[in-house]
């Protein structure tokens, strides 16, 4: 019973941070109807920023080798001051991979592309800067914490309850900001129709830059939340984080924020309750799951049915 | 009239001109990028005429990106050392990545470049995707750090410089049982998806069940695993006291800080994936403790060993070189001194680029086949399959420092 009770926790606490980084993939598709292939990257990015904020040391093999920045940040300063840097590094993203092709009204493919390419970009930049070595968050990063907490029997690791807290505390944000504010109200009627909003008085290009922003915050806050779990293993390591998330998106219905929050829910906990033998092939389980549901329900778990009008 | 389809599709031509030199610099530039960080400085210039070139594709990317990064160190300072001191070479490192696909690539490429041998891949999986194309090829192959059962049998131009891991495995499980004649209950972690360690793993596997300690549970990972929280849970209920562990050193790190924070007291034995500093970093403070069976001693007073040491010191701020350095460096000089001894052999004032490429390949290969070498893991010489032959293991403890950032091995006696 305990060790069912430390799984759940496990799968639930990381699944509420696959959600987390699947809001960022669905704020831009809601507004902008494509995918931003970038946001693995900047997943990476907000783990990085993490990192050194904190007071880690760059390893020997990048052209930064040794650097170490001449303050270090307790972790829950560092965490929103990552997530924040990540916000301005979407933005530099959504300035030259996203808005110049708007500019020409470009197929959504082209965006695919310019954002894989941004993404890449990102990516390669940090291997030269940092090196391909795997970093850890310092394992007093919590500070007074202790490593694990037993509750109920079960040995639980702090940090897994601290993901599952601070996920849920940007979640309740987040929410109260897009239903209770003039912005995020103003960044749904963008998603609605951007040329009918733009009639109302709404400057769409900067709902669009706001929402890459969010999307930005979003992504560095669960890359700091994961390297702090998992450690960060170089600098593709979002890679494999950016394509579940993708896939938590689709199982909760393109666009749909709550759809994303339950799906990531759903595979944190499917992925947990794999047994330790099978362990191994977890990944692959998770796939056949989301594979069979999207064959019962094609629009995802909350997302609406598209009626083609001709 | 025009068909909309048309219409579209030039509509969506037009868009691409505008916006293709975006395109094409947001994909140039990554390649760009990737290129500069696989190529490092002084290396010889690709094709180079006159000199032999040995070429080198190690993981510089990926997740065994911390192994070839301690190779190339290996690779360089050799290329250094062995300058002025018989055959006059070249040396072309490529970035043969952390996966088949890019260590064919490499491959390909140093063959297509007219290297007289190769010095790669960095791992196991790569290697038997890999070493056939060469050997195919008749372009001798030095692994530095294949260690699975088979490799030297995938043709007469594969060898190795990096023993099996039958051969060394078994010794850190010994050492464990030495330093706690307690252990009774054993398990066991492997990336199923990674040759070597699940080579490894049989050999773990396989010593474990002749010391009477048939494994409890046997769990499977994968290379790119970042979260074995749950395979820990599993595994801690059964509450073993030796965890034995073949993984390559970021999720083997990473498996051993998480398995440490969920409580684990126990002996942890790692295999020779983890066999690199290059793991402090990942799993800090609880790096301390791990056994690890050695190919290497910085402690041989060797004169190839005192001068591989000044040379990683002074080029790496003092720091004692890894296992996996030693091996690279002993791949290249194994390849050098054999052309050495194929230049010596040839009639006075011809030099090894008046033999024709393949001649050349086939001799070098027949002459590294033949030598015996005083290098850094100590006097090798190779069987007729390409095997190699070394006389001393050892196992080290890692000792981290009190910051939990640095450590040392330190072999046990």
């Amino acid at each position: 019973m305990d060790t069912l009770l430390q799984i759940l926790v496990n799968g639930i606490s990381t699944g509420a941070v696959y959600g987390l980084f699947a809001l960022g993939y669905t704020l831009v598709f809601s507004v902008l109807g494509v995918i931003n292939f970038a946001h693995g990257a900047v997943f990476t990015l907000g783990a990085y920023f993490t990192y050194l904020l904190i007071g880690g040391a760059v390893g020997a093999n990048g052209l930064l080798a040794g650097l170490q920045l001449p303050f270090s940040l307790p972790f829950w300063a560092a965490l929103p001051l990552a997530g924040l840097f990540t916000a301005l590094v979407s933005l530099g993203v959504e300035a030259t991979a996203f808005r110049p092709l708007r500019r020409f009204q470009a197929e959504p493919l082209l965006y695919l592309i310019t954002s894989l390419g941004a993404g890449v970009i990102v990516v390669n930049l940090l291997q030269i800067l940092m090196g391909a070595e795997g970093y850890s968050l310092p394992t007093n990063a919590l500070g007074a914490l202790p490593i694990t907490l037993s509750i109920g029997g079960a040995q639980v690791r702090t940090v897994q309850l601290v993901l599952l807290v601070v996920s849920a505390l940007v979640l309740v944000l987040l929410t109260a900001w897009l239903e209770g504010s003039r912005g995020g109200k103003a960044l749904q009627a963008v998603s609605e129709d951007a040329t009918t909003a733009r009639l109302l008085g709404i400057n769409s290009d900067a709902m669009i830059r706001l929402c890459f922003a969010v999307s930005g915050f979003l992504a560095g806050i669960s890359g700091g939340l994961v390297g702090l779990s998992l450690s960060i293993t170089g600098p593709y390591f979002g890679i494999s984080y950016g394509l579940k998330a993708l896939g938590v998106l689709v199982l909760g219905g393109l666009g749909s924020v709550p759809g994303a929050v339950l799906a990531g829910l759903i595979v944190g906990t499917a992925e947990a309750l794999v047994p330790g033998e099978w362990s191994g092939y977890k990944e692959a389980i998770a796939y056949a799951f989301l594979f069979g549901v999207l064959l019962l329900r094609p629009s995802g778990l909350l997302g609406k049915t598209l009626v083609n009008k001709v | 009239m025009r068909f909309p389809v048309v219409r579209r599709q030039r509509q969506w031509q037009r868009q691409l001109s505008r916006a293709l030199p975006s395109v094409l610099t947001a994909l140039a530039l990554p390649l760009a990028l990737a290129a500069c960080a696989s190529r490092p400085a002084g290396n010889g210039a690709n094709g180079a005429k006159g000199l032999p070139t040995i070429g080198a594709a190690i993981a510089l990317t990926g997740n065994a990106s911390v192994i070839g990064q301690d190779q190339r160190i290996g690779l360089q300072l050799a290329h250094t050392y062995f300058q002025g001191k018989g055959a006059e070479l070249r040396l072309q490192i490529e970035d043969g990545g952390s996966d088949e696909a890019t260590a064919t690539n490499a491959f390909r490429s140093l063959i297509n470049a007219g290297v007289v041998a190769l010095i790669g891949p960095s791992l196991s999986q790569q290697a038997f995707a890999v070493d056939p194309i060469a050997d195919r090829g008749g372009i001798p192959v030095v692994g530095p750090s294949n260690t699975a059962k088979g490799i030297p049998e995938i043709g007469p131009f594969v060898s190795r410089v990096s023993a099996p891991v039958a051969k060394v495995a078994p010794l850190s499980i010994n050492a464990a049982l030495k330093l706690n004649p307690q252990i009774r209950r054993a398990a066991v972690f492997y990336a199923q998806d990674d040759a070597y360690s699940s080579s490894e793993s049989k050999i773990f596997q396989k010593v474990l069940a002749e010391r009477g300690l048939k494994p409890l549970t046997v769990q499977k990972t994968s290379v790119t695993d970042t979260d074995f929280q749950n395979q820990i849970t599993d595994t801690l209920r059964r509450n073993p006291d030796l965890i034995v562990i073949s993984a390559l050193p970021t999720d083997g790190g990473n498996l051993v800080r998480q398995i440490r924070e969920l409580g684990y007291k126990g002996s942890l034995v790692v295999g020779n994936g983890m066999n690199s500093p290059n793991i402090y970093p990942i799993c800090q403070k609880y790096c301390d403790g791990l056994l690890i069976a050695q190919a290497y001693s910085p402690e041989a007073t060797t004169p190839i060993n005192k001068a591989f040491l000044a040379l990683y010191s002074k080029d790496r701020g003092g720091a004692i070189p890894p296992q996996f350095s030693a091996q690279a460096f002993t791949a290249y000089q194994v390849l050098a001194e054999a052309l050495t001894a194929v230049q010596t052999s040839l009639p006075a004032g011809k030099t090894l680029a008046a033999l024709p490429l393949p001649e050349l390949r086939r001799q070098l290969n027949t002459t590294l086949l033949k030598g015996s070498y005083q290098t850094p893991l100590g006097e090798i010489r190779f069987s007729p399959e390409g095997e190699v032959i070394q006389k001393q293991f050892y196992v080290a403890q890692v000792r981290m420092n009190p910051d939990g950032k640095s450590g040392r091995f330190q072999l046990l006696p």
